[in-house]
């Protein structure tokens, strides 16, 4: 059964040609607006051509160089951002845990925070006031519950936020170099987590640097490149070609 | 709608956060809201009473129950403007439907302005104002001001994406608009050639239809009620052409 289906994706950025920041640029922009010139921008394709299905309980590991593409992907699959052209098709509850946090409000305490998140996710407030425990246990934040989002560290923001995403029983996980900046601690009993998850046959599709984990945990590895597919299947195989290019770059 | 009732716990969670913080870290917290109309209506009383001399009969109650009125439009659109942008951190990494924002800001609004209301009673009763009946028609008329201002923040939330010069925009607006509205003048010195477009503004009818509730003791007319509603309904089909439009790009556009 596919539980993703992504056919002939594009997605296009725009990439303004000047910043305009003082008020004399921006007089002088908008002259040029009513001479009849657009603002002007370069067109930069994130993303062109991209093909792959992901099976039901598939781990999927997504590897390339910075601003290949990997993360906009992650947030299109979300329906964070729009393709410009192309289909993606997914079937469940998606969790995206992207870079910092999950969609978290610096001004609201991690206890508020995590009742937004949930009920983002479908959950209704008696249902995570009840996992309430297991979310700061296992983000061991209990003596921070109510303190602001603000004022906790990079790492402890995200460990809420994987806390708080697992507790929300996704069926499939995208998650963007999200353990980076956690400690080893957190790392190990992340892994112990996606370890029950491709138990659970939940679909997880992972964007990582870390080539030792992608190996580990996922079947497969799509490897991007300049927003282009350059291979998908095998991970084995997938990086060592990776690997290759690097080299020969 | 349907989406309005999948999401309804959300609604409720983001109307309740809106609520808490507009008012976190300051002491008074609510009673700011009370406190800014009170003190208004004493400096426009002191005002147009001693010094200009107006002339108006109990002015305070006059410029109190318009300005509440008023407020209710003016904080309710101002707020809900920079409603997509203010939550960029959930916008940015995760899906729900994006006018819920919009939505919430402006329940948390009407609970504000509705608290505003009901403490304005005390004080008509202390001024010696007599409340009649007509006072079931308030809540009818407020709800209508609350489509209108639905309308008007559809149209202006996703606009402020992409320009956020809609906002320094806007508060021009806000201030002409203060002038233009029977606010801290009566309807009865605007002259008769011009009072037909006059009373095409819908927040002219609305603050007249407040005043008469509760100031004049007269019945609002249909045609206040007629064009509340119908400016209400264009503005909120515009407002969901604009925002269905533009929603798609705001995550790369914030």
């Amino acid at each position: 059964m596919q539980v993703i289906q992504i056919e002939d994706l594009w997605k296009k950025f725009r990439i303004p040609h000047e910043r305009r920041t003082t008020i004399l640029e921006n007089i002088a922009g908008a002259l040029q607006i009513l001479e009849g010139k657009r603002f002007t921008y370069e067109e930069f394709w994130a993303l062109k051509a991209i093909n792959f299905t992901v099976d039901y309980g598939e781990s999927i590991g997504v590897i390339g160089e910075n601003g290949s593409g990997k993360s906009t992907l992650l947030k299109i699959i979300a329906n964070i951002l729009r393709p410009n052209r192309g289909r993606v098709k997914a079937t469940g509850k998606i969790a995206p845990i992207l870079e910092l946090g999950v969609g978290f409000h610096p001004e609201l305490t991690v206890k508020e925070n995590a009742l937004i998140y949930g009920s983002i996710m479908g959950l209704k407030n008696s249902e995570v006031k009840r996992r309430m425990n297991s979310i700061l246990k296992f983000s061991t934040l209990e003596r921070f519950q109510d303190a602001k989002l603000k004022n906790l560290s990079s790492g402890m923001q995200m460990r809420l936020g994987f806390s708080v995403a697992i507790e929300t029983d996704p069926d499939i996980f995208l998650i963007d170099e999200a353990l980076a900046v956690g400690d080893i601690e957190f790392q190990q009993k992340c892994l112990n987590e996606f370890k029950e998850f491709k138990a659970e046959k939940k679909t997880i599709i992972l964007v990582s640097h870390a080539l030792n984990l992608v190996k580990e945990f996922c079947e497969k590895t799509l490897f991007l490149s300049r927003g282009e597919m350059v291979s998908f299947g095998e991970t084995e195989t997938v990086i060592n070609e990776y690997i290759r290019r690097v080299r020969h770059s | 709608m349907a989406e309005l009732f999948e999401y309804a716990e959300l609604v409720r969670n983001l109307t309740i956060k809106e609520f808490k913080l507009r008012y976190r870290n300051s002491i008074l917290g609510f009673f700011w809201s009370l406190l800014n109309p009170l003190a208004m209506m004493i400096i426009l009383t002191l005002v147009f009473s001693a010094l200009l001399r107006s002339g108006i009969e109990k002015f305070p109650v006059f410029l109190l129950t318009a300005f509440l009125g008023w407020r209710f439009f003016s904080i309710g659109t101002s707020m809900s403007l920079s409603s997509i942008i203010g939550n960029y951190p959930l916008v940015t990494k995760i899906y729900f439907p994006r006018w819920l924002l919009v939505i919430s800001s402006n329940l948390a609004n009407l609970i504000g302005s509705s608290l505003e209301f009901a403490a304005l009673f005390p004080l008509l009763i202390f001024l010696g104002m007599k409340i009649t009946y007509l006072v079931v028609l308030l809540p009818v008329i407020l709800i209508l001001e609350f489509v209108l201002i639905i309308g008007v923040s559809l149209i202006l939330a996703p606009l402020n994406v992409y320009y956020r010069d809609v906002n320094e925009i806007w508060g021009i607006v806000l201030q002409a608009g203060f002038f233009l509205c029977p606010i801290i003048y009566s309807i009865n010195v605007i002259p008769e050639r011009y009072l037909s477009a006059y009373s095409l503004n819908p927040m002219t009818r609305i603050i007249e239809a407040i005043r008469k509730i509760l100031y004049y003791n007269t019945l609002p007319t249909i045609a206040d009620f007629a064009i509340t509603l119908a400016s209400g309904l264009l503005l909120l089909l515009i407002g969901y052409l604009i925002f269905r439009k533009l929603e798609p790009r705001f995550a790369e556009e914030i």
